[in-house]
């Protein structure tokens, strides 16, 4: 399955017709897609900061954010620059090093997780055998530097805070996990390309949510929790731990953690897209207009088309999750720390082990509709 | 058995149940996003203050006669009569009033209990100050009338609830000379006047 | 040397000097929280050795339950055990210092010998790089079964222990008298055991 445009072999062979060697064409093309991929990343948390003001705002009757660019858009630059020029406060009995540690090891699992997202047949940094499964292993270091800003911030808000984020994640990285085992079972890769591929070809009827109802409904539950969206927001509860492992932070070190949870929020929304909305796929399969317009696949134009199609539906369904998510946020009261807890072992464990049995089940029954 | 089976059939209701009120709540959510925002933008607009609004305290120098009970009516005693007694003419002049606005709860008793009327509420609330001392005005500041938000070129006045025509919530863009919902005070006394007038006759 | 064999080297040589650097914190550091920490570090930088040896879903694994599961209970029962106790130096404690740097090097020397010793069959399969996923399930289901199962029975036990000492919410105030007939009960007040219907739990009348 080559098909579609194939940017680094393209880039590759242009450079070795100017006289480079394969080897160096090929490790200059490597931090392209990287640079590419974090830039978008830094724009998705401008869109995202944006959203969430304004939808925030919508839904309380608000305005929102209005004087700082075009309705306010540039808010979130402006909140950034104020954080870059903050005066970097280490509290007097802190612990400098696990302080200074603990944001860093927040964002950079976020960062590279950004890795496995594809956003078109090619258009992704790697597509690695362990795929989304390497999602879930980056996604379990973030406790670890939750934990340490909240010890080191020698501040019992923050401990507490640190303490129910680790709890917290821990116990919603299971039911997670076996929500995305059941689509791996029916995709029978890791891959998130594979994945997708699976989904393609009969448009919007084809993708996952149809055929994991409840698994859809316990990923998203479990990623909101682990990006400590409001109904679990547990972790930064302003009302009972000031702001949680947030408490001590100031400039760019509050500024990681605030990029951080944001860029996981879309992350999380574009993971969701790619196991359950058809990735890149477009409610209506692509392919089949062009074969009813009678246009060859392989038509330079059309590749460009499929592509740039492929970009704004994985974006577009991201940044719907995102809406559903802040809508939500403003929806649901914030659940207790015990009620979190019962939600995630008692309750979506077992509905996500008895949906992995059934998908089992169903693929071993049905391999024609679930993936044989 | 079957009474497990009707405990899990009783969780399954109760999950669905809940999902349900989730959705009844999303779609109040999503319904307040079309609405039109209720908050004031406050330095470009402004709400007009009601005409009972106890704003700041206007002082009258000349009416004044230095009897204290403004000083005596005060839950605290805050006004500050400065006066000294002119054997000449036997009365009381008056060298300095003044009062604490950092300190005044704004009450309203001075103003009721003035003999003379010469303490009034005004509409202004506007009393930033960067130092808490100068909220402490004497009589040639209370003196100042405040400046009407209706007559301010820069800033869109805006009609408070109760002065909004029946139905409206919506102060924005009303229609030039639309009045507000029930009888105008005036409109009241006149009807009461010729009500005892028609009594009378 | 390519370009990829020289990235290699170096990387190798990187890790490896975590890995040792970070093990040597963790043991000879007196700061539990950092050793902890360290732990992480380690966990972290053996998995990226199995990134190196083309192993990514071992490596992915390592990450997901040496460092996600593991080290952060560790960390947890480090934070949630609220115990400070003064640090009183032990008299004569470089005997006990000495003789752990001993018994430390022999082992030292003993596994360096016996690897130095050895002829390590090198493997001249390639490696399978991504297939591995379905290798290891495939081992997991045919040779390796009863290993596989034995260790699930092992974490079934532990799951069970686990939610019997967590479910003992009445501690009764004075320990049990009679310490032989009880000695194989956990200390818990008695109480009627809740039948499983809905009914049956609203019926003491």
């Amino acid at each position: 399955m080559s098909q579609g445009i194939d940017l680094q072999g393209s880039f590759v062979e242009l450079l070795t017709q100017f006289g480079l060697p394969a080897g160096v064409a090929k490790a200059m093309w490597l931090p392209l897609p990287m640079t590419l991929i974090l830039l978008a990343a830094t724009v998705s948390i401008f869109v995202t900061v944006w959203l969430e003001r304004k939808i925030s705002a919508a839904a309380q009757q608000r305005i929102g954010p209005e004087f700082a660019g075009p309705l306010g858009t540039l808010q979130a630059a402006a909140d950034g620059i104020k954080l870059l020029f903050k005066e970097d406060i280490v509290p007097a009995k802190a612990d400098t090093i696990l302080f200074t540690l603990g944001p860093a090891l927040v964002v950079i699992p976020v960062f590279l997780s950004l890795l496995i997202i594809p956003f078109g047949q090619n258009l992704v940094i790697t597509d690695i055998g362990v795929g989304i499964f390497l999602w879930i292993a980056l996604s379990s270091i973030t406790p670890i530097g939750l934990l340490m800003s909240g010890y080191s911030s020698n501040n019992k808000y923050s401990l507490l805070g640190g303490l129910r984020a680790a709890a917290q994640s821990i116990s919603y990285e299971i039911p997670l996990a076996l929500a995305v085992l059941a689509i791996v079972l029916m995709s029978n890769s890791l891959s998130t390309i594979d994945i997708v591929e699976q989904q393609s070809g009969y448009g919007i009827l084809g993708w996952n949510v149809w055929r994991q109802p409840v698994g859809f409904l316990i990923f998203w539950i479990a990623a909101l929790a682990e990006c400590e969206r409001l109904p679990f927001d547990l972790p930064e509860a302003e009302e009972e731990l000031v702001a949680g492992y947030q408490t001590e932070y100031t400039g760019m070190k509050f500024g990681l953690f605030y990029v951080g949870s944001y860029v996981n929020l879309v992350l999380s929304a574009l993971i969701f897209s790619i196991l359950y909305l058809g990735g890149w796929e477009s409610p209506i399969s692509v392919d089949l207009l062009s074969g009813l317009f009678g246009v060859s696949e392989t038509t330079p134009w059309l590749q460009v088309i499929t592509a740039a199609i492929g970009i704004v539906m994985t974006v577009v369904k991201a940044y719907l999750l995102v809406f559903l998510a802040v809508l939500l946020r403003w929806t649901v009261p914030r659940v207790r720390i015990d009620q979190l807890l019962d939600l995630g072992w008692k309750f979506l464990l077992p509905v996500a082990l008895v949906n992995l049995l059934l998908t089992a089940a169903l693929k071993i029954t049905f391999p024609v509709a679930f993936g044989g | 058995m079957l009474n497990f089976l009707k405990q899990v059939g009783d969780y399954a209701k109760e999950s669905v149940q809940a999902a349900k009120y989730i959705g009844q709540g999303l779609s109040v959510t999503f319904d307040h996003m079309r609405r039109r925002p209720v908050t004031v933008q406050y330095p470009y607009e402004k709400v007009i203050p009601s005409e009972r609004y106890r704003g700041r305290i206007h002082f009258e120098f000349d009416k004044c006669i230095s009897c204290e009970v403004c000083v005596r009516v005060c839950p605290i005693n805050l006004p500050v009569v400065d006066w000294e007694f002119d054997k000449a003419s036997k009365k009381k002049t008056l060298n300095h009033y003044s009062i604490d606005f950092g300190v005044c709860i704004f009450c309203g008793n001075c103003v009721e209990y003035c003999p003379t009327n010469c303490l009034s509420m005004t509409e202004e609330y506007e009393m930033a100050a960067y130092d808490r001392h100068e909220l402490n005005y004497d009589n040639v500041a209370m003196g100042r009338l405040p400046y009407k938000v209706t007559q301010d070129p820069m800033v869109t006045p805006l009609r408070e609830y109760a002065y909004l025509p029946k139905g409206v919530t919506d102060p924005h863009d009303l229609p030039a000379g639309s009045r507000r919902a029930g009888k105008l005070p005036q409109e009241l006394l006149e009807e009461a006047e010729s009500a005892t007038s028609n009594a009378d006759s | 040397m390519t370009l990829a064999e020289g990235v290699q080297l170096v990387l190798f040589g990187l890790l490896a000097a975590l890995v040792i650097g970070t093990a040597l914190g963790v043991v000879l550091l007196s700061n539990i929280v950092y050793s902890a920490f360290l732990l992480g570090g380690v966990f972290l930088s053996i998995s990226g050795l199995y990134v190196l040896l083309n192993a990514g879903f071992v490596a992915a694994a390592q990450i997901l339950i040496y460092v996600g599961a593991v080290n952060v209970l560790i960390l947890f029962g480090i934070m949630l055990v609220n115990k400070s106790q003064p640090f009183t130096p032990v008299r004569r404690g470089w005997i006990r210092l000495i003789a752990t740097g001993g018994v430390c090097l022999g082992l030292f020397a003993l596994l360096s010998t016996m690897i130095l010793g050895t002829s390590w069959q090198l493997s001249t399969e390639t490696p399978v790089g991504d297939g591995a996923t379905v290798l290891i399930g495939m081992h997991f289901f045919s040779d390796f079964l009863l290993p596989f199962e034995l260790a699930s029975v092992l974490l079934l036990m532990a799951l069970v222990g686990a939610i019997i000492l967590a479910r003992r919410e009445f501690v009764p105030d004075e320990p049990p008298t009679d310490a032989i007939s009880d000695a194989l009960k956990l200390p818990e007040r008695p109480r009627e055991l809740v039948p499983a219907g809905r009914e049956g739990s609203e019926s003491p009348e």
